[in-house]
Order: C-alpha cells, then sequence, then structure tokens
C-alpha cells in the first residue's frame, strides 16, 4: 500500500502541485538564490517580485476583469443556490412521471463540452437568435451561460443532504401547525444550509474559472471580458508572467471562498449529525 | 480447539478497549463474552481473530502462540452482526469462496456447499443472492460460509443482535444445537444475557476492558462477584441493602415481613407479575410473583405488605 | 404538502430547467440537422474533424485509465487506512475542478515547457510539452483527476470494511480481496466515475487550448476544432456539426449514468 500511495502522490505532483507550485513560483516572481561559495548552501535567499505580481494584476484590464468575474459568479452562484434547493426538493420529496428523467439532465452541464456549451448558447441567444434574444456581449448572456455550467454543483451538494433528512421532525411541526413555508424555513433550511453553503462554494469557483462556454459570447476584449478570458489573451500575447501573476491572484481568491465556505459548512454539518 | 488468552491489552487512542485481558476458553465449549456496549467484548474477539493485532499480550490457539498470525492461516470462521454478505455473490458462492481460495476441486465445492446448505436449512436458496433473503437466512448463509473451511474455531460477534426478537430466539436455539452437533468450540459476543445464559456453557462477563467473571452462567448467576455481575445477569432490586433477586423476594402480611410498605404499583406481565413496594426506610423494591400467586393474594395499589426473602426450597 | 405549491414549485424548476438546458440542447439539435443529414455528415467527415475527433479519443484512451487506476487507488487509501496527510491528499485531488482550465493549462506550461522549470531537462530528451500531444495529454489528465475518486470514495466508505474482513477470515489474500470483493462492490460506481470521466476528457477545452497551440491536424481536440472552426473560418455548419457530435456523445454518457443510478441507488459525485 505504501509503494501505491507513494506511486499516487507522484502522479499528483506531475500533474497538479508541481505545475501550480510553477505557476504561483512565476506570478509571484520568485527567486531563489543560493549565496556563500560551493557547498555553503544554506545561504539561501528567497524574494519574490511583488511589483511586477501587482503591476499585472492591478492592469485596468485585469482589475476590471477580475471584478467582473467575482460580481458574476457571486450572483450566479446565489441564484443556483436557491434554485439548486428548489430542484433538489423536486427531485427528492416529490414524484412524478419524468422525476428520473429530470434527474438525469442535471448532470448534462457535467458532461456537456464547455466549448458547445458555447455555441449553442451564442446560437440561441447571439446576434442570428431565432427567439430575436440578443444576449451577445452582454453580461446577462455570460450569466446564463455561468449558471448552466454551475447547475449540477449547486444541485448535488444540497440532494444527498435533503435525501438524507429526518421527515419526522417536520411531520411533529407540521402537527404543532405549522404551515409549509414555516416547517421549511424553520426546521429544513437549519440542517440544510452548511451543504447549501459548501454547494455555493463549489458554483462560485467553478464559475470564476469558467472558460469554454463564455468565450464565444463574451465577443472580443471589452465589458464583457472575464478573467479567464484576460488571462487568455495575455497568454496569446506570450505574457506568461504577467498571466501567471493575475493567475495567482484569482486562485488566492477562489482559494480564500472555497477554505472558508469549506470549512464553515464541515464545522456546523458536524453539530447537526 | 482450546484457546489461551493472556494479559491481552489494545488501545484506540486514548482508551483501553482490552485491558490486561486473560482467559481460557475450553475445546469444544460454547462461550458467551458478555456485557454492556463499550465493554470491550467485541475488540477482544476481532483479537483472537486476528483481525486486530493486540499491543500487549499473547493469543495462544492449540498450543501454537497465534498473536502475530494473519487470519487468513488462524483456521478460523468468523460471523459479524451484519452478517457481511459478497453482496454481489449467490448464496452457493458465498458459501464456496473460502474453498474456492483454497483451490479445492469444483466437484468437491459443490458437494460440500449442498450438505452445509442442508445444514443451515437453506437448500432451495443456492442462486438466490443476499438482498433476497430475510436477515435470519443471510446470517445462516453467514455461518454456513464460515464452517465450509472447517475451521478450529467459530467467533460470532453479536449474531442476532440485528434480528427481531422472534427470529433471534429461533436462531439461538438453532445454534445451540448445531454446537451440539459439530462440536466446534465457538466464541458468540453478546449484549444479551439471556442470549449468553441460553446457549452459553461457559460465560466471560467483561466491563471497561477487564474481565470482571467467567465461569458456568449458572455459577455466575447465583454467586455474582460484583453487584455489576449480579445486576448484568438477571433482574435486580435491592432490599435491606443488598443486591437481590426479585424472586428471592415474596409478600406476606405486614408483621410478617422483614421489612414493612405500601405496594406503589403491580404490572402483570402474563406469565408473572412484578409488584412494587416503596418501603418503610424510603427505598423501592420489586418482588416478582407468578400468576397463581398474584391471584391469589388479591393485591392492590397502596395496600400496606411485608416483604422478606423466600425460603431456601430445601429449608 | 398542499398541492398548489407542489405544482408551483414544478412549473418553476421545470421552466428554468427547460430554458437553461432543454432549449439549448433541442436547439442544437435543430441547427445541426436543419440543412439535412447530408451536410451534416460531410462537416463531420472532413479529414480536419476526422483528425480531431481521432486525437480526441487518443488522448481519452491514455486519460482515463490512468485516473481511473488513480482514483481506485486513492479511494481506497482514504477509506481504508489512517495515514498522516489524508486529509491532504483528499483535497488535493478537488483542486482540478476549483481552478480554471485556463490557469491549469499556464501551469502546466510553466512547468513543463521550454520556458518552464522543467524545459531544460526535458528538451534535451526531445521531450515536447507545449504544441503537442503530450502536452494535451498531461492537461487532459489534470482536469479529469477527481471524478472516479468522487464518485467511489463515498460508496466505499458506505459498504465498510466488513465483507472484507470476512474474506481475510476465509483465508483471501489482499489481491483477491480487491479484486473478487471490494472491486466488485463498487462496481457501479467505479462505472459512472469512469463515464464522467471520459465525457469530461473528450470535452476539456481551455486548458488545452493553452497548452496545444491550436495547430490544425496537428494538436487540434474536437472541442478545439469546433471553437476554431467558429472564431477563425466562421464555418458555422462544421461547428454545429462537431457540436453535435460531442453533444451526443454526452447525452450517450448521461443515459449510460442513468442506467448506472438505476442499479444502483444514490451514485452521483460528491465534491461537497
Amino acid at each position: 500500500m505504501g509503494g501505491g500511495g507513494a506511486l499516487i502522490v507522484g502522479y499528483l505532483s506531475i500533474i497538479v502541485l508541481l505545475p501550480i507550485a510553477a505557476l504561483i513560483s512565476h506570478g509571484l516572481s520568485i527567486q531563489i538564490s543560493t549565496h556563500g561559495s560551493g557547498w555553503a548552501f544554506w545561504h539561501w535567499h528567497v524574494s519574490f517580485g511583488f511589483r511586477a505580481f501587482w503591476t499585472a494584476v492591478t492592469a485596468p484590464g485585469s482589475r476590471s476583469s477580475i471584478w467582473l468575474s467575482l460580481w458574476l459568479s457571486l450572483n450566479v452562484a446565489a441564484i443556483n443556490a436557491v434554485m439548486g434547493v428548489a430542484i433538489a426538493w423536486v427531485l427528492v420529496r416529490d414524484r412524478f412521471f419524468g422525476r428520473g428523467f429530470i434527474d438525469s439532465v442535471i448532470d448534462l452541464p457535467f458532461a456537456f463540452p464547455t466549448i458547445v456549451a458555447g455555441v449553442v448558447l451564442l446560437a440561441i441567444y447571439g446576434p442570428s437568435s431565432p427567439i430575436h434574444v440578443n444576449l451577445f456581449e452582454t453580461w446577462m448572456g455570460l450569466t446564463l451561460a455561468l449558471l448552466f455550467v454551475t447547475l449540477p454543483f449547486s444541485v448535488r451538494a444540497v440532494q444527498p443532504v435533503l435525501a438524507s433528512l429526518d421527515l419526522e421532525s417536520e411531520a411533529a411541526a407540521r402537527t404543532l401547525g405549522a404551515g409549509g413555508l414555516r416547517t421549511f424555513l424553520s426546521i429544513v433550511m437549519p440542517s440544510l444550509w452548511p451543504s447549501v453553503l459548501s454547494g455555493f462554494g463549489l458554483a462560485f469557483a467553478r464559475a470564476v474559472g469558467e472558460f469554454g462556454s463564455i468565450s464565444l459570447i463574451a465577443g472580443g476584449i471589452g465589458r464583457t471580458t472575464t478573467a479567464s478570458y484576460y488571462i487568455f489573451n495575455l497568454t496569446a500575447g506570450f505574457l506568461w508572467v504577467d498571466a501567471a501573476a493575475v493567475s495567482t491572484a484569482l486562485l488566492a481568491i477562489s482559494l480564500i471562498v472555497l477554505v472558508t465556505t469549506n470549512v464553515v459548512s464541515r464545522h456546523f454539518q458536524k453539530r447537526l449529525l | 480447539m482450546s484457546i489461551s488468552l493472556s494479559h491481552l491489552t489494545k488501545h484506540y487512542a486514548k482508551t483501553r478497549a482490552v485491558d490486561d485481558v486473560s482467559a481460557e476458553i475450553k475445546h469444544g465449549s460454547l462461550t458467551a463474552i458478555l456485557g454492556p456496549s463499550g465493554s470491550g467484548k467485541s475488540t477482544l474477539l476481532k483479537l483472537i481473530s486476528g483481525l486486530e493485532k493486540p499491543d500487549e499480550g499473547t493469543v495462544t490457539i492449540d498450543g501454537e502462540d497465534m498473536t502475530h498470525v494473519d487470519p487468513r492461516h488462524r483456521d478460523i470462521g468468523f460471523c459479524f452482526q451484519h452478517y457481511a454478505p459478497f453482496r454481489h455473490m449467490n448464496v452457493a458462492k458465498n458459501v464456496a469462496f473460502g474453498l474456492k481460495v483454497r483451490k479445492r476441486p469444483k466437484m468437491e465445492i459443490d458437494e460440500r456447499v449442498g450438505d452445509l446448505l442442508s445444514l443451515v436449512k437453506l437448500e432451495g436458496k443456492a442462486k438466490s443472492y443476499p438482498s433476497q433473503l430475510s436477515g435470519g437466512e443471510r446470517q445462516r448463509m453467514a455461518l454456513a460460509r464460515a464452517l465450509a473451511i472447517e475451521p478450529r474455531v467459530l467467533l460470532l460477534d453479536e449474531p442476532f443482535g440485528a434480528l427481531d426478537a422472534v427470529v433471534r430466539a429461533e436462531l439461538r436455539q438453532w445454534l445451540k444445537e448445531l454446537h451440539g452437533q459439530l462440536h466446534v468450540t465457538t466464541v458468540l459476543v453478546t449484549h444479551d444475557q439471556q442470549e449468553a445464559m441460553e446457549v452459553a456453557d461457559q460465560l466471560i462477563v467483561m466491563r471497561a476492558g477487564r474481565v470482571v467473571q467467567s465461569g458456568n452462567p449458572l455459577a455466575l448467576y447465583e454467586s455474582p462477584a460484583t453487584d455489576f455481575v449480579h445486576e448484568f445477569l438477571g433482574p435486580s432490586t435491592i432490599f435491606e441493602g443488598e443486591v437481590t433477586r426479585p424472586h428471592d423476594l415474596e409478600l406476606v402480611s405486614v408483621h410478617q415481613g422483614q421489612m414493612k410498605g405500601r405496594i406503589t404499583s403491580i404490572v402483570s406481565l402474563g406469565f408473572e407479575a412484578q409488584v412494587t413496594v416503596e418501603l418503610s426506610d424510603a427505598t423501592s423494591t420489586w418482588v416478582q410473583l407468578s400468576r397463581n400467586e398474584l391471584s391469589a393474594m388479591g393485591l392492590r395499589v397502596a395496600l400496606l405488605v411485608g416483604v422478606r426473602r423466600r425460603e431456601d426450597v430445601d429449608g | 404538502m398542499n398541492t398548489t405549491p407542489k405544482w408551483a414549485l414544478r412549473a418553476v424548476v421545470l421552466f428554468y430547467l427547460g430554458v437553461l438546458i432543454g432549449l439549448p440542447v433541442t436547439f442544437l439539435v435543430v441547427k445541426a440537422l436543419g440543412h439535412g443529414f447530408g451536410p451534416f455528415w460531410s462537416e463531420v467527415t472532413q479529414p480536419n474533424a476526422l483528425s480531431a475527433l481521432k486525437l480526441s479519443l487518443e488522448v481519452a484512451a491514455i486519460a482515463v485509465p490512468i485516473n481511473a487506476v488513480v482514483g481506485v487507488g486513492a479511494a481506497l487509501l482514504i477509506a481504508r487506512h489512517k495515514f498522516v496527510g489524508k486529509r491532504v491528499l483528499d483535497t488535493l485531488f478537488d483542486v482540478p475542478i476549483a481552478i480554471s482550465p485556463i490557469i491549469i493549462g499556464i501551469a502546466l506550461v510553466l512547468a513543463y515547457s521550454k520556458i518552464g522549470w522543467f524545459g531544460a531537462p526535458l528538451t534535451r530528451y526531445g521531450i515536447k510539452v507545449l504544441f503537442s500531444p503530450l502536452g494535451i495529454i498531461l492537461a487532459t489528465m489534470s482536469v479529469s483527476l477527481p471524478y472516479v475518486l468522487r464518485s467511489i470514495l463515498p460508496v466505499l466508505t458506505e459498504v465498510g470494511e466488513d465483507q472484507e474482513q470476512a474474506a481475510r477470515t476465509l483465508g483471501a489474500g489482499r489481491f483477491r480481496i480487491f479484486w473478487n470483493v471490494t472491486l466488485p462492490s463498487i462496481r457501479w460506481a467505479v462505472l459512472y466515475g469512469v463515464t464522467l470521466t471520459i465525457a469530461r476528457t473528450l470535452g476539456e477545452f481551455g486548458a488545452v487550448l493553452v497548452v496545444s497551440g491550436n495547430i490544425t491536424g496537428v494538436t487540434q481536440t474536437l472541442p478545439i476544432y469546433i471553437f476554431d472552426s467558429w472564431d477563425q473560418r466562421f464555418d458555422v455548419l462544421g461547428s454545429y456539426s462537431g457540436a453535435l457530435v460531442l453533444a451526443l456523445i454526452s447525452i450517450g454518457v448521461l443515459a449510460i449514468l442513468a442506467a448506472l443510478k438505476r442499479r444502483e441507488k444514490n451514485l452521483l459525485v460528491d465534491f461537497a
């Protein structure tokens, strides 16, 4: 088992750890130099180029794109947090013909290539829209794409928890006179919200990083440039270090949100079990 | 095959699940390890099986030190509380598993599986899957599976704990008969003292990781070493400051009793009755009466009575 | 729950899903086959399209088995063993999901291409990562990493160790226990995770775009081809046709997932 473990760690290093480390290292212009001659390599000096990092991150295009990504992702995660609960509710508590079909459909954005979603969204809501709804180069268009892509995360975070909830406490509330909405708010939600939060965090992180589905409907550089698109443009211009810098900033933000929601959600989830 | 346990200790985090346990299990006996939850009995069983390794002490089976031997090579059969069926295999394949591992020839396996299924009365179910069986049937399958490898020792971890009362009683009886037939040294872990008393010819009572008392069940019942054993093995109540069996007390008229009191409740269980009496020293005790005694005495709540120990039958 | 809110909720949910998912999918079918099956087929069988499909399939053929084996191995480690850093290992698998594929692409470039950390030693051995299929494979393995693990782990934890312990007492060795007891008990979850991995692998776009340099015929996977058709050549029908092929594969994938869910209830990918 130790050998297998080592192999797995080795694999993870190659495809995740080392690349991320390289990214952050280049992004922060980290340089490690040794002082002293020959074998005296305990005189290590680590410096990081804060100025270069900061310049790249606070460039006007970068600032506006990061801000846009955060704003859109927050909205989308919030909307899908609500819709996720609604959908999970219908899937878990309701019985109707085609429920299994709907349940499978939820996984579609998981399995769907993002670029295909992008093509289709542009076709429906773009300049040659058959329903005459043109969302090309609009925030609404981006929002629709992001809602599509993050939906499964929001639903699947909540669904298993909802399914495992004790129906008896809700029945007890009803015998005590509580109506549907009140029961939902005071009995169900308190047990459910940690998982909703967890789904929110995941959806947020996913939305911040999304590229394929918005690459087409966003049009060129402009008001609708998200952080991923901005970074991609930097790479198209071979500005790797700048791209790494902005990427590192974005990573940091996503990480903070994800870790926070995860920790909070896990802490309160434990108390409820 | 006799089992000898010597100073076994096992730690989990900061607690000692098993604390310096030594015991002898006689060849061919049916021993019950009895105790409340958390007493360490399941851990002890796992130590005997080799599924857990002790931090200190030794396990000797038939004179050989097996402490560090893998369960594969100990020749033991193990049954779990939730049966641990191989869900994707049918009953016949489940039972055959151990024999396939030992690379027995197909004909031999088929014959042996057939015999075992007859033994456990599951003949018609060879092709069924565990999910299609009832709890009792699954446990019988598990037993057949364990017996297939002709183990030296059979270990059962709360085997009837997940079954309802009627099935439990049936399987208890059946296990006792099976043991009478096969004479495999069997060790059974349970928290149900009735089960232990009914089935075992040797008892080991555990509490908080230690052995409190061991020996013949009836001997333990009649001469418990501590109050805990007394209370755990059978109904108990306190009379005159001592832990006593309610059926060792009787109700008489006020001046005949060793203590006086007022009846506070009468519960009739059909075959017996439990009469609770609040005594003059402000303690409460209960007395077990037979159906006949209850109807003969015309008792009612709030009646003043006397309570005394019954005379020994031999006087 | 009385009936009015129930119907209202159902209506809201169905409308939302219809607009978000149903509409796009229907539209795609209409658009791609709108001119008839003939033009669709000729678009799909164009040499560049076919070589893009071929590359996508080849990449999948390498990335999927590796991630499946790693996923199963890691699940066994996490579910059945205690060791320092277990939490870290568990979290590491979620990293590719939480990061933009563009960023993953950049990270790979900065680690393994000419300009990256290992650029010098790799070029000395003639290993080219940027602008080559190897880079695409690495990128694809990275983004599709967690799906098998996240499908298996909940099931493995739930099934518990009893069956494995029983097999041990019956004399089975480690490999036999894994092959005859553990693996069968999680087989539907494994299939579920592998199916999702295949879908993810075939559909990956952003990371591959960064790493591959988008060289027609050489480093174009099918998603890149679709993007390229639209963006560079305004070949709308080509784009739709390629998109439909991928969409059909995704829907096929979904159908498989649905069938698996019927076999074993409560199968889903658990990232929470």
